[in-house]
């Protein structure tokens, strides 16, 4: 089968100057993992995730330790949040965008999202504009059948 | 690809009850009333013609505003009816619009409408760049219902602009102020909702003389063709090549839901339209998906045979007068 034919006709996504906050709110919304940065043609040029936003919240100390150990509690990431808040949300996407096409067989976007350990994938058109969004749910969904 | 745009999506409830009471005035009791069936779906004037368009495998884009949990359950509601969905989401919670149908009341039934919530500048903002970067994908764009309180009543004329300079087609489908203003930008078809109010850019449309007339008037004004409902079953079409005059020749007894025809309408002469059946037939087409609409108890009749059934039942004819 094809992504087009089971993919999640949503086309939830977020420009270059949405503000972080913004983001948070809808990811909370759509209840998405991840949402496509898209330029002023609908081009996607970046994927948003609630992990890099968590990243751009935690200290740089914690990334290098690999370990949320030393955080003293919260409040820390209460108010970095306060200060990236308003930022737009181009300083913390991921450029590389790793994405399935319409065409892309339901054995091909396993493979991608077991092996990239992604929860969704973003399927883009001949001109990498967004067209759909494959989550795992819609995979194992569609193997329930 | 067919952009349809609901600015003032619903959630459409309908339930079906044996009796309404006589009078909901002033009762000495609290009303109970048992509803034999429900069935909710998503709705407004734009996402039920994408529903019609996406039933027919045609490619439909629904924008919008979502808002709260009655946004989720109109969202999931298009996905699982094969529209793409491209909205903005916003603070505040959709409406709910409730029809009760009594039998044998079926074209009188109570509607308990909501508002609806506020648009936000900054939705508003969002909805136009989103609006923009879609509209340059499209073949037709269509505008339907009313506009929620925050947008400004001539924002259709602002969408109808950006179609044009985008190359696309548009149908207002809309009443009152919001598709007045557009008449001057000279869209592709105006499909006027005259239930609020009988009229078409100030001029009454009661009567088929009438509706020829304001027809005409709107035609010279640059709009391409005006498409108006003039009773239950019959619907007159004015362009610049002439007036023709459908009428559905199905007893109205047979009637079980009115809600969603006159977007079934609009739905299946875009479908007729895209398979390039000439104007006149695309409307017929339209008529007959309107006619299976109201004979189903759902809002909208998404079987292609049902509705190539009642094309037998829909009559064209030209009027001397056009």
């Amino acid at each position: 089968m094809k992504a087009y034919e089971f993919m999640r006709r949503d086309l939830t996504s977020v420009e270059l100057e949405t503000t972080v906050v913004h983001v948070i709110y809808l990811l909370h919304q759509s209840g998405l993992d991840s949402l496509p940065v898209v330029d002023e043609d609908g081009r996607v040029v970046g994927i948003i995730s609630e992990r890099d936003l968590i990243r751009a919240l935690l200290p740089g100390y914690v990334d290098m330790l690999q370990s949320t150990a030393f955080l003293p509690s919260l409040d820390q990431l209460g108010r970095k949040l306060h200060e990236i808040g308003g930022k737009p949300i181009a300083e913390f996407m991921v450029r590389e965008v790793i994405a399935a096409r319409p065409d892309d067989s339901d054995l091909h976007l396993a493979d991608l999202l077991i092996r990239k350990g992604l929860k969704q994938i973003p399927v883009l058109d001949d001109e990498n504009r967004l067209v759909g969004v494959v989550r795992r749910i819609d995979l194992l969904h569609r193997l329930r059948r | 690809m067919i952009l349809t745009v609901t600015l003032n999506p619903t959630l459409d409830k309908f339930y079906w009850v044996d009796a309404l009471p006589l009078s909901l005035d002033q009762p000495e009791e609290a009303i109970l009333i048992r509803a034999t069936r429900s069935l909710t779906s998503a709705g407004g004037k734009g996402i039920n013609v994408s529903t019609v368009l996406a039933a027919h495998g045609v490619e439909t884009v629904a924008l919008g505003f979502l808002a709260g949990h009655t946004g989720q359950i109109i969202l999931q509601d298009l996905l699982s009816r094969g529209v793409t969905a491209n909205f903005v989401w916003m603070p505040g919670e959709n409406r709910t619009n409730v029809t009760v149908i009594a039998k044998g009341r079926e074209y009188h039934p109570l509607l308990i409408h909501e508002e609806g919530p506020p648009v936000l500048e900054e939705a508003l903002g969002i909805f136009l760049r989103k609006y923009e970067r879609m509209v340059r994908r499209a073949d037709y764009v269509v505008l339907g219902g009313a506009i929620p309180s925050g947008c400004p009543l001539d924002c259709y004329r602002t969408l109808v602009r950006i179609a044009h300079a985008a190359g696309a087609r548009v149908v207002v489908h809309a009443g009152g102020e919001p598709l007045a203003h557009t008449i001057e930008e000279g869209p592709f078809l105006l499909k006027p909702d005259v239930r609020a109010e009988l009229q078409l850019g100030g001029m009454p449309v009661g009567t088929a003389e009438e509706i020829v007339r304001a027809g005409k008037k709107v035609v010279e004004q640059g709009v391409g063709v005006c498409l108006i409902s003039h009773h239950v079953t019959g619907d007159i079409l004015v362009t610049r090549d002439g007036v023709w005059e459908f009428e559905a020749r199905v007893p109205l007894t047979t009637f079980k839901n009115l809600v969603g025809a006159d977007d079934a309408l609009v739905g299946g002469l875009l479908v007729a339209l895209l398979r390039g059946e000439g104007l006149v037939e695309a409307v017929r087409y339209g008529m007959a998906a309107a006619v299976a609409t109201a004979e189903v108890e759902e809002k909208l009749c998404l079987d292609e045979a049902a509705i190539r059934r009642e094309l037998a039942h829909v009559a064209v004819r030209q009027r001397g007068d056009g």
